[in-house]
């Protein structure tokens, strides 16, 4: 049994139209690796050019904010990490 | 003191005053509340619509920008007529129409730190109808310095957001920040802040006549386009630079 990383629709065009990615790791930020590792045009997604979280990206881990320091955040197997965009429109 | 319902405003929320939590007692409760709503746009105008609707006592309202032919889409509360118009001279015109026993104060400025303090005087509340961060930020500090709930609200697209923060006890909407968010032309289409305008609205009178259960510490997502709510758990973040342990709260 794997993590799923849950996309949300702004990203799931870097990864081939898919909804949830099945990946390997032992912290949040191991599985985002292995997200951009299958998925690379997500990397810029996801992470900003100082190598950190982008600031437009959130990410839960069994429905409850992995925030903060979320890439260090322990998962298992069936663990559900999802990636939210953060809106700011009104 | 506590304000008695006239015949007429019997009638008019008669419907409401038949929800058993909210009755004659809520509906006084409503008609004595003062509430901030910043800004008078897409979020704006279904909060303002409903909030008058419901017999709220007092709304300021806070917006400097004047109405566009592009707004139209979405911020419902201006037309036609309106454009070049201040938004918040339009918003009181219509509110004005749907609820006359509603005083509703304009103000044609923009939110900043240096007066969001006289902004919220006398108010119970404030309701977040912004459209960029930046000013969220000022509105979220401001309430958790004057111990003020606030309503969160956000669109893009057909998708929205909305979380409660009562300061004091909730995380508030800096416990969530990590970093700058890019100003953009956001796309948007109006039944989305339709929606999670309606939601904020709930939550402003939920918490007014004191019933239901408050979306505090609850992030709740809305995807118009799979028709699909969902929640998140949110948790104060102790760092926080607004109402964590180090904040430099008054």
């Amino acid at each position: 049994m794997a993590i799923q990383i849950n996309l949300h629709k702004t990203h799931r065009q870097y990864a081939g139209g898919k909804e949830s990615v099945d990946v390997e790791g032992k912290t949040v930020g191991e599985c985002l690796k292995d997200l951009i590792r299958q998925y690379p045009p997500l990397g810029k997604e996801v992470f900003g050019k100082d190598g950190k979280l982008s600031g437009i990206v959130e990410v839960y881990l069994n429905g409850a904010t992995a925030y903060p320091d979320e890439l260090a955040k322990p998962v298992k197997d069936g663990d559900k990490i999802q990636l939210v965009y953060f809106l700011a429109g009104g | 003191m506590i304000p008695m319902l006239t015949p007429e405003e019997q009638q008019r929320y008669d419907r409401q005053i038949l929800i058993k939590e909210i009755g004659e007692e809520g509906q006084e409760k409503l008609k004595r509340a003062k509430v901030l709503v910043a800004g008078a746009g897409g979020l704006g105008s279904p909060i303002c619509l409903y909030l008058a609707a419901a017999g709220i006592g007092m709304i300021r309202i806070v917006d400097h920008d004047t109405v566009d032919l592009s707004n139209l889409n979405r911020q419902i509360l201006h037309g036609t007529a309106d454009i070049g118009r201040p938004k918040v001279d339009s918003a009181k015109d219509k509110l004005a129409i749907l609820n006359a026993a509603v005083k509703i104060e304009a103000i044609s400025v923009a939110i900043t730190e240096d007066n969001i303090n006289s902004l919220i005087k006398d108010c119970d509340l404030m309701v977040d109808a912004m459209d960029n961060l930046p000013t969220r930020y000022i509105l979220n500090k401001a309430a958790i310095e004057k111990g003020l709930p606030f309503f969160h609200g956000a669109v893009r697209g057909l998708e929205g957001r909305v979380m409660t923060i009562i300061p004091g006890k909730t995380p508030c909407l800096r416990c969530m920040y990590h970093g700058d968010v890019p100003q953009e032309k956001f796309p948007v289409i109006g039944v989305t802040p339709a929606v999670i305008g309606s939601i904020q609205a709930t939550e402003v009178i939920k918490y007014l006549v004191g019933m239901g259960d408050l979306l505090t510490g609850r992030l709740l997502i809305y995807d118009g386009m799979r028709m699909e709510f969902r929640e998140f758990k949110v948790s104060k973040n102790p760092q926080c630079e607004h109402c964590g342990e180090n904040s430099k709260r008054s």
